[in-house]
């Protein structure tokens, strides 16, 4: 049974069916042909309806919808100039400068998208367009503007992570988001470094002069309201005043006023077509956890976390080495499957066999994303590839090329977060929120 | 023949219209609902019992009827790799398998979403108490709405050739860069056709 839902799986895959297609095909196909014996004596289609509405019927969940809306509100228009013209202050006459800019305004940009996507279409295109004109390769631009589209999702707030928090009932979402706090600033600091030395090795780059603290404050002070976003997040969740969703929502009504009355940069004529935008993303994405949640019901069904847990302990490895393993089978997973079915999918399978070797929950959590966000940047299916190839009209052959010492880097800051639990812990630790 | 293509098209029009306006006002009352009630549980200590409940098939609605839409315009992803190795033809063929397994995939949504919505149809919500068939309707709805999108839209798709998203300000932002920013002269043009995807 199981392998038919993979075979399928990988056939309609290749083929080029939309995944949020392929996961609810490929169980439709394993029912019909193995359905009998999984629920004798009914219709073994009447799970596809089912868990199509169970696996989104979730009050937590609907902090995606409004994170997408909130990101939406808040970039339409000079918030993304002003993280920009802020990060310049502070960063931009260290070597590499327009290339540090790009580092900096994405991790900005992380705490009010939950998305890489989000992020290599809004500031990712820009900070590409600017580095271009600064002189730097035409396809370095795109591939930093890629490599950093990642932090999008390890700095809090991150859709990825809500999703993750309804695949494992033992990590809940604000958990998650602390511990991605410290990851996703190492992650910045490390692109930072690799692009110091690129800069510095292959002599790219530009001379900006160094501000003087008045002009950081200054533009310090035009970027505050996409600063504070994060803030009111994650204090709102930490001070117990919301839950996530709630957060989120409140995230939402502080863009809009924000977009209407301080920056003005939202008009009521405009504010229709971002609903449908968001709502469209938001179908988007619920639609793969919908699918997916009839891929993952047959996955537990077929008893494969059992099966793989049992095979991993006849190993006799060590901890160490597990872990490896298990980061190199999510690395291969990443590679060909987009983040977020990679989730739903692979959470259920790992997460137990992970906790059975005594790993923390969140520290797992934080590995599994991390590593299958590195994912989104590498070919073959790397969906942050594919807008800065479009966006940059750069061939995805180039671009993929010069990525490779970017997620290097990358990779550097997975392997110092898996073997070091205290980089995910610590913070979450400090609130209170680990077992 | 004329007529009749204009009536497909300005029926077309007028369905995307429609979805789009749902989708828009579903995330708009959900939004709105969640913040009311913190509102309400903060000022006055009280709150909202059924928005909860309202907002989550809300939420689901918009999943499952934004759906068709996200279609149109190309944001479910795919992997691409092997349409774009194959020649055009093979290409075109491969094409339409797709949208063969996308509709029996929606027929099997539609048909079961109607079977699930009517098995349930005497239970009640827990909150609203309204018929538990109601918001599992959802699902065959939006399988509906995902048949006519891609029926609509079907030479678009074959050709993946999709619906305009709108546009954030962005290029907008570009106004507001410091001088410094944006002070660089653009590169030369040849420098960039030469790296233009096939």
């Amino acid at each position: 049974m199981i392998a038919i839902l993979l075979v399928s799986f990988l056939i309609c895959l290749a083929i080029g069916l939309p995944i949020a297609l392929v996961m609810g095909v490929s169980s439709i196909a394993t029912l019909l042909l193995a359905g009998g014996q999984i629920l004798p004596g009914v219709d073994p289609l009447m799970i596809v309806p089912r868990r199509m509405f169970s696996g989104i019927d979730s009050f937590p969940l609907m902090a995606v919808p409004f994170f997408i809306l909130a990101a939406d509100l808040m970039t339409a228009g000079r918030i993304t100039a002003a993280l920009l013209n802020f990060s310049n202050t502070l960063v931009g006459h260290i070597r590499g400068g327009l290339g540090q800019v790009n580092v900096l305004v994405s991790m900005f940009f992380a705490g009010i998208s939950g998305s890489a996507l989000a992020d290599a279409a809004g500031p990712g295109a820009i900070a590409m367009r600017m580095m271009r004109r600064g002189g730097y390769p035409a396809e370095y631009a795109a591939a930093l503007s890629a490599a950093t589209a990642t932090i999008g999702p390890i700095i809090p707030p991150s859709i990825i992570m809500v999703i993750y928090a309804i695949s494992d009932d033992s990590v809940t979402v604000a958990g998650l988001f602390l511990a991605g706090v410290v990851p996703g600033i190492l992650l910045g600091l490390a692109l930072g470094v690799a692009n110091y030395i690129l800069a510095t090795r292959r002599r790219m780059g530009d001379k900006i002069p160094r501000h003087s603290w008045r002009e950081r404050a200054v533009s310090f002070w035009k970027a505050l309201p996409a600063i504070m976003m994060p803030v009111i997040i994650l204090g709102g969740i930490l001070s117990g005043f919301f839950t996530p969703t709630e957060a989120a929502a409140v995230s939402v009504v502080y863009a809009l006023l924000v977009g209407l009355f301080v920056t003005r940069t939202l008009t009521l004529a405009s504010l229709p077509g971002i609903f449908v935008r968001s709502g469209i993303t938001t179908a988007a994405v619920l639609l793969i956890v919908a699918t997916a949640s009839i891929f993952a019901w047959l996955l537990t069904v077929g008893q494969v976390p059992q099966t793989f847990a049992a095979l991993i302990s006849d190993l006799d490895l060590p901890q160490g080495v597990i872990l490896l393993l298990m980061a190199l089978l999510i690395l291969v997973c990443g590679l060909f499957i987009d983040t977020l079915p990679a989730v739903i999918i692979l959470v259920p399978v790992l997460a137990p066999v992970a906790a059975q070797f005594g790993v923390d929950p969140l520290h797992f959590a934080i590995m599994l994303v991390l590593n299958l966000t590195i994912g989104m940047a590498t070919p073959p299916v790397g969906p942050v590839l594919f807008v800065m190839s479009t966006v940059g009209r750069i061939r995805l052959e180039v671009l993929s090329r010069a990525v490779v010492p970017l997620l290097l880097a990358e990779l550097v800051v997975l392997v110092l977060v898996i073997y070091v639990p205290s980089l995910s812990l610590t913070v979450p630790n400090l609130f209170g929120y680990t077992r | 023949m004329s007529t009749s293509r204009s009536a497909i098209e300005s029926f077309g029009n007028a369905f995307v219209w429609a979805n789009r306006f749902l989708i828009g006002l579903f995330m708009v009352v959900m939004a709105g609902l969640v913040f009311t009630n913190v509102v309400l549980r903060y000022a006055f200590g009280f709150s909202i019992g059924w928005a909860e409940e309202v907002s989550r098939y809300l939420m689901i609605s918009v999943a499952f009827l934004g759906a068709g839409l996200a279609l149109r315009q190309g944001s479910l992803i795919a992997v691409d790799l092997l349409q774009d190795a194959l020649p055009a033809k093979a290409a075109r063929a491969l094409r339409m398998v797709i949208v063969a397994i996308a509709f029996a995939f929606l027929m099997v949504v539609i048909y079961y979403g109607f079977a699930y919505a009517l098995q349930f149809w005497n239970n009640r919500t827990p909150v609203l108490r309204i018929s538990q068939g109601i918001p599992y309707l959802a699902v065959p709805i939006g399988g509906i709405f995902m048949a006519v999108h891609l029926l609509l839209g079907l030479r678009e798709f074959m050709q993946r050739d999709w619906l305009a998203v709108e546009q954030l300000d962005e290029d907008d932002a570009e106004e507001f860069l410091s001088e410094e920013l944006r002070d660089h002269p653009e590169p030369a043009d040849g420098a960039e056709s030469r790296d233009l995807r096939p």
